[in-house]
């Protein structure tokens, strides 16, 4: 199991087509994905679960993955949120520019 | 292009148009082609310019008053200015009397003439929707249209995959059947489809396994609809583990029939997924939609807002600056 903290760097935070874009790469693996937000946890490829979370531009993110593609799973999720999801990042992240 | 005859439109309408043959013509040489149709007036006062003789001429109270002002000469010769090209249909209105000249003329120069006793304006127009019906682009599609709850949802997919079945499951629950296996599409103006079955076939469906049913026997007259207009396209696919599905719905995918725009949806099968209802869901949706909801975007709202008030609770830079 791989564990690894992210945070949300695009301005919208992890609105539903963020979300959307999230779980297409996630379901793309076949790793268990889980992501949590301080004590909420959901599944990583849940659209409905992803948005229970509700992470807003600089929120941490706790990204756990397990199962055979378990290292290029992380990798590629963590490096997806890093991008903003496609979106960019925004200026007043405090993230990775 | 292909047209009708003035002998069709009488045969066809003749009760509809209050229409009758005041000169048949069994030679005429132009086809009625296009659904609109001619008031004549200044032709018949000499201005032939851009006369737009390919279209039915109607004969109304104007033009026969403008030929009764007319010395016997004049109005020959006012005829005559009609008939300097070859004209598919003249239609006296009103029930008029008819010029005896004018009647000559439709025959020497073999002219259908009808008469309406219907006044000019309503024939002019149950005449254009006629013609319109007639002259629509149409297609064939291969899939079924059956109305659920009153939303016209169009099944496409490859043979086999289960369209006949998933209608014939909609009328089991209370839904109208339109056409199975061949629809017919025909554009009305300004952008409707409008989706019925083939004459011959009527609401008989194809049921492998079973045989040829017919609905309409088999599940009464409230089970089918003779036409209605296709507003989703519901396209049923093999469920491939690699395509992507829809999984929002914020924007509506359309496609184009005979260049109208018509969302679609896309319902990939898996073994025990009930169709019929995820149909009635798409149907529902669609109404939900027409009336200006989107509850995708509703949903999207809610946490964009529910964000913001985090973020000002929590401001970034409090979270902790990595940098």
């Amino acid at each position: 199991m791989i564990r690894r903290t992210v945070r949300v760097v695009n301005e919208l935070g992890l609105h539903m087509r963020a979300a959307n874009v999230f779980v297409e790469r996630a379901s793309s693996l076949i790793s268990i994905v889980q992501v949590s937000r301080g004590e909420l946890r959901v599944n990583g490829k849940s659209i409905m679960g992803l948005m229970m979370l509700a992470a807003p531009l600089g929120t941490e993110l706790v990204i756990e993955v397990e199962g055979p593609d378990e290292e290029v799973a992380a990798e590629t999720l963590v490096r997806l949120v890093e991008m903003g999801f496609g979106e960019g990042v925004s200026g007043n992240s405090g993230g990775p520019k | 292009m292909q047209g009708i005859s003035a002998a069709q439109l009488h045969d066809e309408r003749r009760q509809e148009l209050d229409l009758e043959v005041i000169v048949a013509a069994p030679n005429a040489r132009l086809p009625i082609t296009v659904s609109d149709v001619n008031r004549p007036g200044l032709a018949l006062a000499g201005f032939t310019e851009n006369f737009l003789y390919e279209r039915i001429q109607i004969l109304g109270e104007t033009e026969m008053l403008y030929l009764d002002t007319l010395s016997a000469n004049q109005r020959g010769a006012a005829l005559d200015h009609l008939f300097e090209c070859d004209l598919p249909c003249l239609i006296v209105s009103k029930g008029l009397p008819i010029e005896p000249r004018l009647q000559e003329l439709c025959e020497s120069r073999q002219v259908p003439l009808l008469r309406t006793r219907m006044s000019t304006t309503p024939f002019i127009h149950q005449l254009t929707a006629y013609l319109n019906n007639v002259f629509a682009p149409r297609m064939t599609l291969h899939g079924s249209l059956v109305d659920v709850y009153g939303v016209g949802l169009l099944f496409a997919g490859d043979s086999g995959i289960g369209k006949s079945e998933t209608a014939l499951d909609l009328v089991e629950r209370g839904h109208r059947l339109v056409a199975d296996d061949i629809v017919i599409v025909s554009r009305r103006p300004p952008s409707i489809l409008i989706g019925s079955s083939n004459e011959l076939l009527g609401h008989r469906m194809e049921i492998r396994g079973v045989g040829i049913i017919d609905i309409r026997e088999m599940f009464g007259i409230r089970a089918t609809r003779v036409r209605k207009r296709v507003e989703v396209e519901v396209r049923l696919v093999r469920w491939d583990p690699a395509a992507p599905y829809e999984r929002l719905g914020l924007e509506d995918r359309t496609t184009s029939i005979l260049g109208v725009r018509v969302p679609y949806v896309t319902i990939p099968l898996v073994p025990g997924k009930n169709v019929a209802v995820l149909a009635e869901v798409v149907a529902m949706n669609h109404l939900i939609k027409s009336s200006g909801r989107n509850p995708a975007a509703d949903l999207d709202e809610r946490l964009k807002m529910m964000m913001q008030k985090d973020q000002a609770a929590f401001p970034v830079g409090d979270v902790g600056d990595t940098e």
